[in-house]
């Protein structure tokens, strides 16, 4: 599968602090790939060097020339105080096709409806969006994402202070998108546990510590133990894998790892 | 009473044209929580009116330079520059905006109490709009038409950079350049403004209408219609019951402001109850 961005030996910070240092990686089209860490680890640092809002101190991040992000932003980044509908806010996923200063023409309200049908929730293509619930708002994100006819759909952090139903059914919708539409997606996350039941690939970034490979590459307890520093078990359950940390004399207890 | 606000409609037309370019401004004001960016233009730009009449009584400034609207608008474009940029670092932006607002006050304070002509321009501060004339009017016109324009042509792209500016940005908008055009407007209407209007004013007319309008709708148009309606509508009331009645007109006006916020306030409970 062709590459659509590869990070070359980069390295990555802000001003003349590196925070990550010569990460190589790419994602090839129909990856799945999550990209996982605790907060402050730097996975912030590399979606934004992903999208171009940060430059490398050394090395390249390349981008195929067809490459389109569609973003879902983390939730709380979007301010509900905006008394917008969702089909509005899932119109701007069109608004850098549609051009500067011109109005959305029908097409582009048909296909905004067309994407939150995709998702399950075009019945509420007239509500006002701070009235949805947490996964109703995920998923008008998504269609807005979607609308603008990306070829990788980035998440940041897209089951952050939901219930387990949400997250289930968000994490399923977007496996669904990449099954179905063959979507490539790169999934940011804190939750190892939540993301790597879904995903095909894991980057793991842990402390300026970077480690990517398959989920069975990953999900090992050496490779995560090394990474996180600490006796780590990996547990199935139902077909699930589940990361454990093990406390010293204690029993094992399951974790954000 | 009518034929007595007839006799000050000129005054009456230029603080519609002001009523109306703040109010449109004012949703993204209030929704973009720079509330106080506002009130600290108006200060600068009224600090800028003040070193004006300073230097015009000092013998410095001569010619257009000299000139209130002149020293008021650099001013204002100045600070627009600096609170567009954003601020970074350990003071926290309200706290820098609290600053701004209070250094200029003082310094628009001192230069008038130090200024030849001070107190009989001390008008200038508090505004004075029985005193726009239709000159005036047509300046304020020339200022408005423009920047109403600019925003009803990209009216979303400035609503993108406002409600997502991480998305914006992954779909190749420079959000900077488009916080940055959005603040010029704002300074250009309120450095325009502020020497007809006041300080109070000014700042009344940014942020109560669009109040009213969040409060009386769901919808971005509703909030545009109901903010303007109702800032064109304590203007009328506003300043007609100040000319036959003997108020200062500023005072009125914002205080109609204030309540057709409570009314908007009441009747949304009252439809939330219903």
């Amino acid at each position: 599968m062709p590459s659509l961005v590869t990070f070359d030996r980069a390295t990555l910070g802000y001003g003349r602090r590196a925070v990550l240092t010569e990460i190589s990686f790419d994602i090839p089209e129909g990856d799945f790939l999550g990209l996982v860490g605790p907060n402050g680890a730097g996975k912030t640092t590399i979606l934004r060097a992903l999208l171009g809002s940060l430059t490398p101190l050394s090395g390249t991040v390349s981008r195929a020339p067809t490459l389109r992000f569609g973003y879902v932003p983390q939730r709380d980044q979007v301010d509900y105080n905006f008394p917008l509908k969702v089909l509005d806010v899932v119109m701007m996923g069109r608004y850098d096709r549609i051009g500067l200063g011109r109005r959305p023409t029908e097409n582009d309200r048909r296909r905004a409806h067309k994407a939150l049908e995709h998702v399950g929730i075009d019945r509420l293509a007239d509500h006002p969006l701070a009235d949805l619930s947490g996964g109703q708002k995920q998923r008008t994100l998504i269609a807005r994402a979607l609308v603008g006819e990306p070829n990788v759909l980035v998440l940041d952090e897209p089951t952050n202070g939901m219930d387990l139903v949400a997250t289930t059914q968000i994490l399923g919708l977007v496996r669904e998108l990449h099954d179905r539409d063959g979507l490539t997606v790169l999934m940011v996350s804190h939750a190892l546990n939540e993301v790597a039941n879904y995903v095909e690939r894991i980057a793991l970034v842990v402390e300026g510590g970077f480690r990517i490979g398959t989920t069975d590459e990953i999900m090992t307890e050496e490779a995560l133990s090394q990474m996180y520093g600490i006796p780590v078990e990996v547990d199935s359950f139902a077909g699930h894998r589940i990361v454990v940390a093990r406390r010293a004399g204690a029993e094992p207890v399951t974790d954000h790892v | 009473m009518f034929s007595t606000v007839l006799l000050f409609r000129e005054a009456l037309y230029g603080a519609l044209v002001i009523a109306l370019a703040c109010s449109v401004l004012g949703v993204y004001v209030v929704l973009r929580r720079i509330v106080f960016v506002g009130a600290a233009l108006a200060q600068i730009s009224s600090a800028g009116v003040a070193l004006a009449l300073w230097l015009a009584g000092a013998g410095i400034a001569l010619g257009a330079i000299g000139r209130p609207t002149v020293v008021s608008l650099l001013l204002t474009l100045v600070a627009v520059l600096f609170f567009a940029g954003g601020t970074r670092g350990r003071v926290p932006p309200d706290a820098t905006i609290g600053v701004t607002y209070a250094v200029a006050a003082a310094v628009g304070i001192i230069l008038i109490a130090k200024a030849a002509s001070g107190e009989a321009h001390d008008i200038f501060l508090s505004g004075n709009i029985l005193g726009i004339t239709r000159s005036d009017t047509l300046v304020l016109l020339a200022v408005a038409v423009p920047v109403l324009a600019f925003h009803l042509v990209f009216y979303k792209e400035l609503l993108f950079v406002s409600f997502d500016r991480e998305t914006a940005r992954t779909l190749g908008y420079n959000v900077r350049r488009w916080d940055l055009l959005l603040y010029l407007t704002l300074g250009v209407v309120i450095a325009s403004a502020m020497q007809f209007a006041g300080v109070m004013l000014v700042f009344n007319f940014l942020v109560l209408p669009a109040v009213t309008g969040l409060l009386l709708s769901h919808s971005m148009r509703g909030v545009f219609f109901w903010s303007v309606a109702s800032a064109l509508v304590a203007a009328c009331a506003g300043f007609s019951l100040s000319v036959p009645f003997d108020l200062p007109s500023g005072p009125a006006i914002s205080a109609a402001s204030g309540v057709l916020v409570l009314l908007a306030w009441a009747g949304r409970r009252i439809i939330a109850r219903s």
